[in-house]
């Protein structure tokens, strides 16, 4: 194989492209890795403001767990050698919910017992259907391991005996299973919490896919890293670089060349010519498709896929360093859920306006004497991009954060503005300038019922378009979070091996 | 139509999987061949908020006191300059003798006037930059910038509306911009400037500060000379009798000037009792004490190649990489804001890290600007 030659090239190194890219160098394949950036993990990454290191957008990472009860994300971690690396810890709790228009407060633990009880409590003669929504997650886990081991080509017959309950549940989304096993209203809203993790509210979201999650996170406990995501993107790509893998940072791809529908190679933005027959790209297809392959090379089916999607959920983040602990502030919990009103549709149609959207937080100590807050506020739509423009951007930005802080202060009954001692504020803007996404979204396309987990998965082989061109991360098939893309980019590395080299 | 229970008497359809897919295949089937090819609006906003380096000339060169010049830098690669916040930084690239040197300067322009930016640079003992740019560049030279960036911005969730600005020497560039920037003057209440330099002479922009005084109630302006005694002008150092007599209970104080500077007066807040929230402070460097003037070599790795450079033990690596005609990825040069982030693969270092990850630690990362060798080093930057 020549120098410039490789078994596979791997375009982004996001959560996708790192895993993705150290997989298959651990296969023993030839890798090369790029990266428009200087640092490894695309948004997970963090930042220092003063005596404060920011977490740019972990909240806490699902199916992970510790090495007495690993998630499938510590297992990949472990196959990839960089599990032992990693300072974690887990969050005793799984969320704490807030409906302000009502004034109710929901605190969930993590253990299913404990959780099952909890809501019991909250919500008497849940218990019964919380049961049944446990045993459906199992068989929704089992269901799924059942398709990474069959790499996307399950035999039916195995699916309809061995897991008919999830065929069953899989096509429909959360709110309509919940109902059908009869949990009553509230315990089915708190339930629902975790929705705007995913970006689509109960009614849209896949059973299957939400299921997985929450059952992750109730069952392993959410983790957080000491050392921020960084740790994560930095140990995979100091792997790669130590198992031999090739990465270049600062090395944008201005063309992927395409012959006869097969990937040929890449050319970089400074001219570099790179061969190769497998493509895995951490970046969108939007970019792909429309920058970086000749117009004449598109295949028009991929055209009509990409026009029958849409952009998924924008963020804006205010990172707050506070000269206060969480005991001084006078709150307890990591996670903060906070929403006008625990009807997902209502709320959803609500986050396509920013002053209305609801916020998620997370709150830590740091040091002996202070903590971060992080504030985040989803959007869907493109509001943001329509009022922003060159001559407001810096009052809009500084408004917007004004009104979140005030909103959080105001549910929570905490006093923040008065321990500020850094802030940084990111809006689509910032996402959009250092991760390139289209119009700064964050979460990839938006779930819907033909786009969401279950449909994409089942037609991944038949959506590749053009021969050795696959895609991870975000835009990809498992949809948006750390996680999925942990998970995606280790299984389109696999899907890769199988191919003809 | 066969039926599955599940749980008490739920009753879903069976065949709704197989429709996943068929569904799918329907949505696709209706859509446009046509790609819209929109170039998304928030990704063409960047470009004109964060260009990706922007070719300037000078317009207009302003003597402002015996070793101080200003330089107004129009664009020429677009048609004007990319909006700021006031106490922002440009980063210049300047050529000499075939070497490229970058160097941070606080824009001292108005927020508002976008069709130049003014920077203000002062004359330097040994600095190559400095004095170049003060002996030899003329109007019509050409420069490439960077940024703007920084974080010596003004932030109403953080920053009280009584601000107080303590400038030292040339450290009043970035207050200047302040001083003329409309929406900030609005957001506060009152704005004390304390501006110490050694004689009347030696203040910068003094008649212009002097003219927007006199224009808005708001601002107090206290000229602290070191070595002149002068009616009108207070004596001595910006010192804590000095600074009490304007009350800094709940200010928000502002520092820019000489690192000495910024140490005596951390000594004073210190013992004020002030928290760190409501003190900013300018980026700077601290040079280390009893640096070997030793000559080391520095290895580095690039994207594409491995070259060897001499390096004194008494100039950072990036001083070095610069003398030596190689090209490098600092923005602020004083540690700050991680641009020239580099592996150090071998060898020992003096180094400031408080601005480095912690990851970044573990994996031995360092930020090349504020780093001395203390042996032969071997470096790894993502660069050509």
């Amino acid at each position: 194989m020549k120098d410039n030659e490789f078994d596979t090239i791997v375009i982004g190194a996001g959560n996708g492209g790192l895993t993705a890219a150290l997989t298959l160098q651990k296969k023993g394949k030839k890798v090369l890795l790029l990266d428009k950036g200087r640092v490894p993990g695309g948004f997970a990454s963090s930042f220092v403001r003063g005596r404060f290191e920011f977490e740019a957008s972990l909240h806490e990472l699902c199916e992970y767990g510790d090495e007495s009860n690993p998630g499938e994300v510590y297992e990949i971690f472990k196959e990839l050698g960089i599990a032992k690396s990693l300072e974690t810890k887990i969050i005793p709790e799984t969320f704490c919910v807030y409906e302000t228009s009502t004034n109710s407060y929901y605190e969930m633990p993590i253990g299913e017992e404990k959780f099952l009880e909890k809501m019991e409590s909250y919500v008497p003669n849940s218990k019964e259907s919380m049961t049944i929504f446990f045993s459906l997650c199992k068989e929704v886990q089992a269901a799924f391991k059942y398709f990474n081991e069959t790499k996307g080509h399950p035999d039916s017959q195995v699916l309809m005996e061995k897991f008919p309950r999830f065929m069953v549940v899989a096509p429909y989304p959360v709110e309509k299973v919940l109902k059908e096993i009869k949990m009553p209203l509230r315990a089915r809203q708190i339930l629902e919490t975790y929705w705007s993790y995913l970006g689509s509210p109960a009614s849209k979201l896949s059973f299957a896919h939400y299921a997985s999650m929450i059952y992750s996170y109730i069952i392993k406990g959410p983790v957080i890293l000491n050392k921020n995501s960084h740790q994560i993107s930095l140990a995979l790509s100091e792997e790669f670089e130590n198992s031999g893998g090739t990465v270049k940072y600062l090395t944008g791809v201005r063309e992927i060349l395409v012959n006869n529908n097969e990937v040929e190679g890449i050319i970089t933005k400074d001219n570099q010519k790179f061969l190769t027959k497998h493509i895995i790209s951490n970046i969108s297809p939007n970019v792909v498709f429309e920058k970086l392959i000749k117009k004449e090379n598109v295949p028009l089916r991929a055209n009509q896929l990409l026009n029958t999607r849409i952009l998924g959920a924008r963020g804006i983040c205010i990172y707050l360093g506070l000269n206060k602990t969480m005991e001084e502030l006078g709150l307890k919990n990591y996670s903060y859920f906070i929403y006008q009103t625990l009807n997902s549709d209502i709320e959803y149609k609500r986050m396509h306006s920013i002053y209305n959207g609801n916020l998620v937080a997370t709150l830590k100590n740091y040091g002996k004497d202070s903590s971060i807050l992080c504030i985040t506020s989803l959007v869907f739509g493109d509001e943001f991009t329509r009022l922003v423009n060159k001559e407001n951007y810096f009052e809009i930005k500084e408004k917007i954060a004004e009104h979140f802080v005030s909103s959080f202060e105001k549910n929570l009954n905490v006093n923040i503005k008065d321990a500020i001692e850094e802030i940084e504020i990111a809006t689509p803007l910032t996402f959009a300038r250092y991760g390139g996404h289209p119009d700064g979204v964050i979460y990839g396309y938006l779930a819907t019922s033909y786009d969401n987990l279950l449909p994409r998965i089942m037609t991944e082989e038949q959506e590749i378009f053009i021969k050795g061109l696959r895609f991870c991360g975000g835009f990809g098939s498992r949809l948006s979070g750390y996680s999925s893309a942990y998970i995606n980019g280790h299984q389109e590395a696999l899907k890769t091996l199988g191919e003809d080299f | 139509m066969k039926e599955f229970k599940i749980g008490l008497n739920a009753k879903l359809d069976m065949l709704k999987f197989r429709d996943l897919g068929i569904n799918r295949e329907k949505e696709i089937n209706k859509a446009s061949k046509e790609i819209k090819n929109n170039d998304f609006q928030l990704n063409d906003l960047v470009k004109i908020m964060h260009p990706n380096g922007i070719r300037v000339e000078v317009t207009k060169i302003i003597k402002e006191t015996d070793d101080t010049k200003s330089f107004y830098l129009k664009p020429l690669s677009i048609d004007t300059m990319p909006p700021f916040q006031s106490g922002a930084y440009i980063t210049l690239l300047v050529s000499i003798d075939k070497r490229t040197y970058k160097r941070a300067y606080s824009i001292s322009s108005s927020p508002s006037s976008l069709n130049e930016y003014r920077i203000t640079i002062k004359k330097d003992g040994n600095g190559i930059v400095s004095n170049y740019m003060f002996n030899t560049c003329a109007i019509g030279d050409k420069f490439n910038i960077l940024g703007p960036f920084g974080n010596f911005t003004y932030q109403s969730l953080r920053d009280q509306k009584d601000v107080v600005f303590i400038a030292g020497g040339s450290g009043i560039t970035p207050f200047m911009a302040y001083l003329q920037d409309e929406k900030f003057l609005n957001k506060i209440n009152s704005l004390t400037l304390f501006y110490g330099a050694k004689s009347e002479f030696d203040l910068i922009f003094k008649k212009e500060i002097d003219e927007i005084k006199n224009k808005n109630n708001k601002i107090k302006v206290i000229y602290v000379l070191s070595e002149q005694k002068r009616d009108g002008y207070s004596y001595g150092l910006i010192d804590e009798e000095k600074l009490l007599k304007e009350k800094l209970d709940n200010k928000s104080i502002f520092i820019s000037g000489p690192i000495k500077m910024y140490f005596y007066l951390n000594e004073i807040f210190k013992k004020l009792d002030i928290p760190n929230k409501y003190i900013r402070h300018e980026i700077f460097k601290e040079i280390p004490e009893n640096l070997t003037d030793k000559t080391f070599n520095l290895t580095i790795k690039m994207l594409d190649k491995i070259i060897t450079i001499p390096c004194k033990g008494n100039e950072t690596l990036i001083n070095s990489m610069e003398k030596n005609r190689v090209k490098t990825l600092v923005h602020c040069t004083v540690g700050v804001c991680g641009f020239c982030r580099s592996k150090l693969v071998k060898g020992n270092v003096l180094t400031e890290n408080t601005f480095l990850r912690a990851a970044d630690k573990d994996y031995y990362y360092i930020h090349p600007c504020v780093t001395y060798p203390l042996s032969d080093v071997i470096i790894e930057i993502p660069i050509k």
